[in-house]
């Protein structure tokens, strides 16, 4: 089998990980809990800091992509990596703008194609270079609202209102 | 020889000349949304050149409900209800997923009993899941036999859920803190006579019914085959990936609950393709069976809720809750902002992620051959749609 997957104590292997990432670019904010090495990257640093995940340290699953939308054009955006047996990576990036771009990471982890098309459609959150940037719920002609944006405000808004 | 095919043909239509010279044509098509032998409501876009397919593109969105927003507005014990609408083959995963996320934010402690249940009832649903899927990727084969035994251990596990949630698919029944209720007295039994009888069944009702097969074998030998290394790369998990041969299964790995304490094997297959995935589907219910035993005999007395108060107000932070369930790795990420609705919540659904390699794989294949390929990934409408 040619994947080769990661193999020691995984104490040692997040050392590893923590080193080779924080090591190579000057990342804000770097440190374990638990089995996850946390770390916080510059947006325009994203793309490396994922390409030394996966070719250097052999990180080989991107788990999920989740854009969480702290107002005032305020995104932060969680990158999660699993290396199959126990470790996991966990790159952390703000984004403030009010047309967000960041660099894809399509080229990294092909399976990342899908979750930034859906966290583009949920968010507006533009990926560049991203090969086939469409919109994969919502109606690509004629929509032009990004529903899981704090500002799109839905009519149901808050039921249990009386019981708070 | 299928990777020889998928070049000539695209090396065909890559050249313009080839294709005035002898008026070499392909043809769009729409497959869906409304076909009767497809999961759920997709539309595949299908370019063919004759029989076969070059570009597969698949639409989604015919059943998205948004549930990530319409979580934002409930509390967080109204959300667990809204998971059993993800993914409606495997309700106990999407909830027990939700409640391990809400846990990891709130850290508490959950009574052993509440755990073994939950372990208990997952196992039965990844059957009662598991099961049905092979019968759909033979009835899309044209035998129909399967269906209706593998609908009848459906039913029979339905049942055994209607005695101790209440309700046949949308159970609510996971809680934050443990399960809603302990199991009645008289269902370890029930659970364990049905077992054993489904034990001795799966040879004869299904191995040997399927395995050996002339037109099985023809159908699904060697179709959407693929490799370890492109399997990673699209971020498969569970079957799909398994049957690739890479050993990689959530509950061994990432280690939840208390399956830390159970024995069971990790099942894969080196052949990659669809025979393989229902060969690791079918081997699959026999480790389910086997934790279903341990938790049976290890089961502990006790309570099977924590006392969490009325009103769940998390504090700020946020929890992640990482499942195996039939399809693969199901994973959540909850944010909190302090009060007592959910700031964001993000669910990882395994079927939404595993139908990318329609778009790699599918092309050099035949039309007929893309029901086979959608019972090797067998997404459920409810989950690739959130």
């Amino acid at each position: 089998m040619a994947i080769s997957l990661p193999e020691g104590s995984l104490e040692e292997r997040l050392r590893r990980y923590l080193e080779g990432l924080s090591g190579s670019h000057g990342l804000e904010e770097a440190g374990i809990e638990g089995n996850v090495v946390r770390v916080v990257a510059r947006p325009e640093d994203v793309p490396a800091v994922l390409a030394t995940a996966r070719e250097r340290l052999g990180i080989l699953h991107l788990s999920f992509i989740t854009v969480v939308d702290r107002g005032d054009g305020d995104f932060e955006l969680t990158y999660e990596l699993l290396d199959l047996r126990g470790g996991r990576v966990r790159v952390r990036t703000n984004l403030r703008s009010e047309e967000p771009v960041i660099g894809t990471v399509t080229h990294i982890y092909p399976t990342a194609n899908w979750h930034e098309r859906e966290a583009y459609d949920m968010f507006g959150v533009a990926f560049a270079g991203h090969p086939d940037l469409r919109r994969v719920y919502m109606w690509q002609d004629h929509f032009d609202h990004h529903p899981l944006l704090k500002s799109f405000e839905i009519s149901t808004k808050r039921t249990f209102e009386g019981l708070r | 020889m299928l990777e020889e095919k998928r070049k000539t043909v695209t090396e065909r239509l890559a050249s313009p000349d080839i294709r005035d010279e002898f008026g070499l044509e392909t043809m769009d098509m729409n497959m869906g949304p409304q076909h009767p032998a497809m999961h759920g409501l997709l539309r595949l876009i299908l370019e063919l050149d004759g029989e076969t397919i070059v570009r597969c593109d698949p639409i989604m969105g015919y059943l998205h409900r948004c549930q990530e927003k319409i979580a934002e507005n409930r509390m967080y014990p109204a959300v667990i209800p809204l998971t059993d609408r993800l993914d409606y083959f495997a309700n106990m995963h999407n909830e027990h997923g939700y409640c391990l996320a809400v846990e990891d934010l709130l850290d508490v402690e959950i009574p052993p009993r509440a755990e073994y249940i939950r372990v208990l009832m997952c196992e039965l649903m990844r059957i009662a899941s598991h099961i049905p899927s092979i019968g759909f990727l033979l009835l899309e084969l044209g035998a129909f036999t399967p269906i209706l035994y593998a609908f009848r251990e459906r039913e029979r596990i339905q049942d055994i859920f209607e005695a101790v949630t209440g309700a046949r698919m949308m159970f609510h029944y996971i809680r934050i803190g443990g399960v809603k209720a302990d199991l009645p007295p008289e269902i370890p039994e029930k659970i364990w006579n049905y077992i054993e009888g489904l034990e001795r069944r799966i040879q004869p009702d299904f191995i040997d019914l399927i395995e050996g097969n002339e037109i099985f074998i023809s159908r699904t030998r060697g179709v959407g085959k693929m490799t370890p290394e492109q399997a990673v790369e699209l971020g498969l998990t569970g079957p799909p990936l398994r049957c690739t041969g890479v050993d990689f299964d959530v509950r061994r790995d990432y280690p939840y609950s208390v399956y830390p304490e159970l024995e069971f094997d990790v099942i894969t297959d080196d052949a990659g393709d669809v025979e393989a995935s229902y060969r690791v589907r079918i081997r699959e219910v026999w480790q389910s069976i086997r934790i279903i035993k341990q938790c049976l005999e290890k089961m502990p007395e006790g309570e099977v809720m924590a006392d969490l108060g009325r009103r769940l107000r998390p504090p700020e932070g946020e929890g992640f809750g990482r499942v195996e369930g039939p399809r693969g790795e199901f994973a959540v990420h909850v944010v909190s902002d302090g009060s007592d609705v959910p700031y964001r919540v993000h669910y990882r659904d395994p079927s939404f992620v595993n139908m990318q390699l329609l778009q790699e794989i599918v092309p050099g294949h035949y039309l007929p051959d893309i029901m086979p390929i959608m019972g090797l990934i067998d997404p459920v409408s409810g989950g690739w749609d959130k």
